[in-house]
């Protein structure tokens, strides 16, 4: 037997019993009646009490029985709970998918607040604190939800109403399922005491207990014990059509046309036939019919895969845009039915470079498709006028070249050689020599495309980067190819003289420059990284200090955001897959499109045995029992009992 | 005129307490004494004491002394054998009715106090119509009026009239009033006391005082149904007429089992005690009708016939 509120109990109960207690000694102002003689009634009254002991009781029979439904009432007030299980009380971590496949409406009203449902139940059937009991047998859980981040609802607690309220506000996400970071920091808090720091080992092993359509990303690198997890299978359908990829490009030739991509897919046993609309900035412009063909099995072992379509379509737009792909087909999860792309206006970079004099970067340059390109010297470049170049940047990037110069106006920068002072990235005095490009990231959009295998520099500047700086290509013991942002600028340091290499031999070269200077120029001005996926972050950089504006965007209006000292604006909260907008103070309202485009997370077949690193997790069998039964109602029932025994009681006598 | 009418007129005051009707059927009744007593004139009442009269007794034998003039002179002739015829001697009555006015007898309800009058109005009338002697007595704590020695019918007025001034009220002493009413009785007969005898301080005593050879005592218990019976409900504070005393009960089935347990005992008591005393005990409930009780229940104990 457990109580959930014994002091609400013990305090309704002590006010009201002894309220009645009162109202009993103030109802017993008796009614005066003249008699004859008191004789025959004193002696009655004396053989009474002579002859029944319990006559004090049973004369106030009616107060007893008022009594016991009152304390019956302040009893069930107290919230008796039978607990059927047995054993000490274990610690559990509520792990609650909130992912984009959970957002699937095959189990109304979705997959997650079944899940929620389901999860509530499993709070509410665990053992709380027993108050008037000596041993603590309470169970303790924490809530995670999570999609590709995790987010922890509640720390471990035995609090149920604390439990539940974190459950209820765990909100539905577009990111993927990704179980790792989650199983990680869950084992982490078993780690520690909890709030309730109630002599509870911590080297109690806590429970997973994940509510989920089991389509994880990461299954492979979640590593679980044999009985770490019990897992609670979300979701009935696999029916779903989704958009699975988009871009939207300008044609290199043709600046003012852009070609859309989309791949759609077919999830489902049956071919789907649908619509596919093309929306600009709102407005259908385009709509083809397709027939998508459903899910096939392939390879060895055969797996399924799903029936895909690709479609394309070319749109004449001039200015900046919002275009959305969706289809018509209904399905169970509305989530992926459409995706978003920003197209920038078209625009062509204005390079400057800075040399003494080199041939081969000046002809790369010319190569590359640039608005305007012009050269200086580093002296003329130390003349110009910094502060109208930072009111007004003339150039997108200028590529310094084996120079120093005394300040860097804002613009996005290529730097060859030593690295110029003021960017927080040191050179050693010794140069190094005879250095290999050991390892580079290809992942970059700098890098795309980009082979260094055989790269080789005669010499390079052995520099050091500070923390924030990413490294795209190393030499054996210093980075050389490095990207870092100061004060507003992006660089991208190159620590080797490209004429005392074999780079521009190499066909790579060219590649470098063709993604560095579309890369660099979407790091500054109005090409913006626009185009998200969810739970990447919205960041806008270079802004004036101090700069505030507002967010708007799927399930949100108009959040307030600011730039702060920094001048950047980080909007990590983008776990809903749509067009989000950025108003900031004197500009432009700024679109960026985050889209799910994630197959995985599409295909919304529940699974429902869970392979996790090979160890096999099945689901729960049925639907999860009550574990605890709640006994106010018969005690309330009880005291009606009590109350209609009192009635008629009371009623009996008046009829003597 | 017609007789009814003839009634009503002769007994004006006595009217307002009993039937006329019913007075005419008191007319055959007569007050009886199981013990034949001997009063001072030669009523119309037998007494054991044989001597005058005309009715034969029985036989015994002469010893010197005896009265000649008794001498059966034809067993004499017969027998030769001296015998003395005895007579039963017919002689006069007291009738003493000793009445409860104390506050008890106006509770619970005025049928009570009327029906003790009601009831001494027939009892006197029966004795006063008989001839006999009859004293009338109201008490509290004490004697609280007397009329004493009235015989015949012309006193009939003046019984009604004191009958109907009593008004019952006050603190009783029954002790008290039977030691005065003791006192002053004269010659023999029969003492009939109606009360309720509900007495805190008990009725023993004051009974005890009225038992003698002279007197016969005949205990008349008047109680309303209310007191036998009673239909109270609730939590009541009962407070005494008399001398304010209270009880407080809450009355329950047990309650009340109880209390009439308690009555049906005390009645008992009260009727072993006369019985056991040589006198009679009627229990009259002022839910049976005067007339009842008068011409059947007082008639089977014979106290009238």
């Amino acid at each position: 037997m457990e109580w959930m509120t014994p002091l609400t109990g013990l305090l309704a109960g002590g006010i009201a019993i002894s309220g009645l207690v009162i109202l009993y000694f103030l109802k017993l102002r008796r009614t005066e009646q003249m008699i004859s003689c008191t004789l025959l009634w004193k002696r009655a009254v004396q053989d009474l009490q002579v002859n029944a002991p319990f006559q004090r009781l049973r004369r106030n029979l009616l107060l007893l029985l008022q009594l016991l439904a009152l304390g019956a009432m302040a009893i069930a007030l107290a919230g008796p709970v039978l607990s059927l299980t047995r054993g000490p009380g274990k610690r559990m971590v509520i792990v609650i998918d909130r992912s984009a496949s959970m957002n699937a409406t095959d189990v109304a009203p979705s997959r997650l607040e079944e899940a929620k449902r389901q999860a509530r139940v499993f709070v509410e059937s665990m053992r709380s604190r027993a108050a008037l009991s000596l041993q603590d047998s309470s169970d303790q859980a924490m809530v995670i939800a999570f999609d590709d981040r995790c987010k922890v609802m509640s720390n471990f607690t035995a609090d149920k109403r604390q439990l539940l309220a974190a459950i209820d506000a765990i909100e539905p996400g577009d990111g993927r399922s990704r179980l790792a970071e989650s199983i990680t920091v869950a084992r982490a808090f078993a780690q520690s005491m909890g709030v309730e720091a109630n002599n509870r080992s911590s080297q109690e092993p806590a429970e997973l207990v994940l509510f989920s359509d089991g389509r994880i990303a990461d299954r492979d690198s979640v590593a679980v014990g044999p009985d770490e997890v019990r897992y609670y299978s979300i979701g009935s359908a696999a029916e779903n059509v989704a958009v699975t990829a988009m871009q939207a490009r300008r044609s290199y030739e043709n600046p003012e046309q852009v070609t859309v991509f989309a791949t759609l897919a077919n999830f489902g046993a049956a071919t789907v036939r649908c619509d596919i609309q093309i929306a600009v900035n709102g407005d259908v412009r385009q709509v083809q019919n397709h027939e998508i063909p459903a899910q096939r099995a392939e390879g060895d072992p055969p797996q399924e895969r799903p029936g895909k379509l690709t479609v394309e379509f070319t749109l004449s737009q001039a200015g900046g845009a919002v275009i959305e792909v969706r289809h018509t087909a209904k399905d169970s999860l509305a989530r992926d039915d459409a995706a978003w792309a920003i197209v920038s206006p078209p625009k062509q970079n204005r390079v400057l470079l800075v040399t003494e004099g080199n041939a081969v970067v000046e002809s790369a340059l010319k190569a590359c498709p640039i608005q305007r390109l012009e050269v200086c010297t580093g002296a003329q470049f130390d003349a110009m006028d910094t502060a109208a170049m930072n009111a007004q940047p003339p150039y997108d990037v200028i590529v310094l070249d084996k120079q120093s110069p005394k300040s860097l106006p804002k613009a996005s920068y290529i730097v060859f050689g030593r690295p110029p002072d003021g960017i927080e990235v040191t050179a050693a005095a010794e140069p190094l020599e005879n250095q290999p490009i050991l390892d580079w990231r290809g992942q970059h959009a700098v890098l795309r495309y980009v082979n260094l295998t055989n790269v080789f520099a005669l010499k390079a500047a052995k520099i050091a980067v500070p923390r924030d700086a990413q490294t795209l290509a190393e030499f054996r013991d210093s980075p050389a190819i490095a990207t870092v942002r100061r004060g507003g600028n992006t660089l991208l340091l190159v620590a080797f003289d490209i004429l005392e290499s074999n780079w521009p031999f190499e066909p790579s070269f060219i590649l470098f420059w063709y993604n560095a200077l579309a890369w660099l120029g979407t790091q500054t001005g109005e090409q913006l990284t626009a185009n998200l996926m969810t739970g990447e972050p919205i960041v806008i950089e270079g802004l004036p200090a101090g700069t505030t504006g507002t967010i708007a965007g799927p399930g949100r209006t108009s959040e307030p955001i600011s730039g702060g000292d920094a001048g950047v604006v980080r909007y990590p909260q983008t776990d809903r897959a749509g067009v989000y907008t950025v108003s900031l103070m004197q500009q432009a309202a700024k679109p960026f499109a985050v889209n799910l485009l994630d197959e995985h997370e599409s295909e919304i077949a529940p699974v429902t045995e869970l392979t996790l690193s090979g160890q096999a997790v099945a689901s729960a069998e049925g639907s999860i029992g009550r574990a605890n039964v709640p006994l106010w109602p018969w005690i309330v029932l009880g005291a009606l009992a009590l109350v209609c025994g009192e009635w008629m009681l009371y009623n009996s006598r008046i009829r003597l | 005129m017609s007789e009814t009418q003839v009634n009503s007129t002769r007994h004006k005051g006595l009217a307002e307490l009993l039937d006329p009707r019913f007075l005419a059927r008191l007319d055959a009744l007569d007050v009886l004494s199981h013990r034949m007593l001997r009063g001072r004139l030669h009523g119309q009442r037998r007494s054991k004491r044989r001597g005058q009269s005309v009715e034969f007794a029985d036989h015994r034998g002469y010893v010197a002394g005896d009265d000649l003039r008794f001498v059966d002179w034809n067993i004499y002739g017969r027998l030769e054998q001296l015998v003395l015829k005895l007579f039963l001697e017919e002689q006069d009555l007291t009738v003493h009715l000793l009445l409860d006015t104390t506050g008890s007898i106006a509770l619970p309800d005025a049928a009570k106090a009327r029906y003790v009058l009601q009831l001494g109005a027939a009892l006197g009338y029966i004795a006063l119509a008989g001839n006999n002697r009859v004293t009338l007595s109201s008490f509290r704590d004490g004697l609280s009026g007397q009329i004493a020695n009235l015989r015949g019918r012309a006193y009939l007025p003046r019984m009604a009239e004191f009958l109907l001034t009593r008004n019952p009220e006050g603190i009783g002493d029954f002790d008290r009033a039977c030691k005065q009413a003791a006192a002053g009785r004269i010659g023999s007969g029969v003492m009939i006391v109606v009360s309720d005898f509900l007495f805190k301080e008990g009725y023993a005593s004051g009974l005890r005082r009225l038992i003698s050879s002279q007197y016969e005592l005949y205990a008349i218990q008047v109680l309303s149904p209310q007191e036998t019976e009673p239909t109270i409900t609730g939590d009541l504070k009962l407070v005494d007429v008399e001398d304010g005393d209270t009880a407080e009960i809450t009355v329950s089935a047990a309650l009340l089992k109880y209390y009439k347990q308690n009555l049906a005992a005390y009645c008992n008591e009260l009727k072993e005690f006369c019985v056991g005393r040589g006198g009679a005990y009627v229990l009259a409930s002022t839910a049976t009708p005067i007339e009842t009780l008068v011409l059947d229940t007082l008639r089977r104990i014979r106290l009238v016939r």
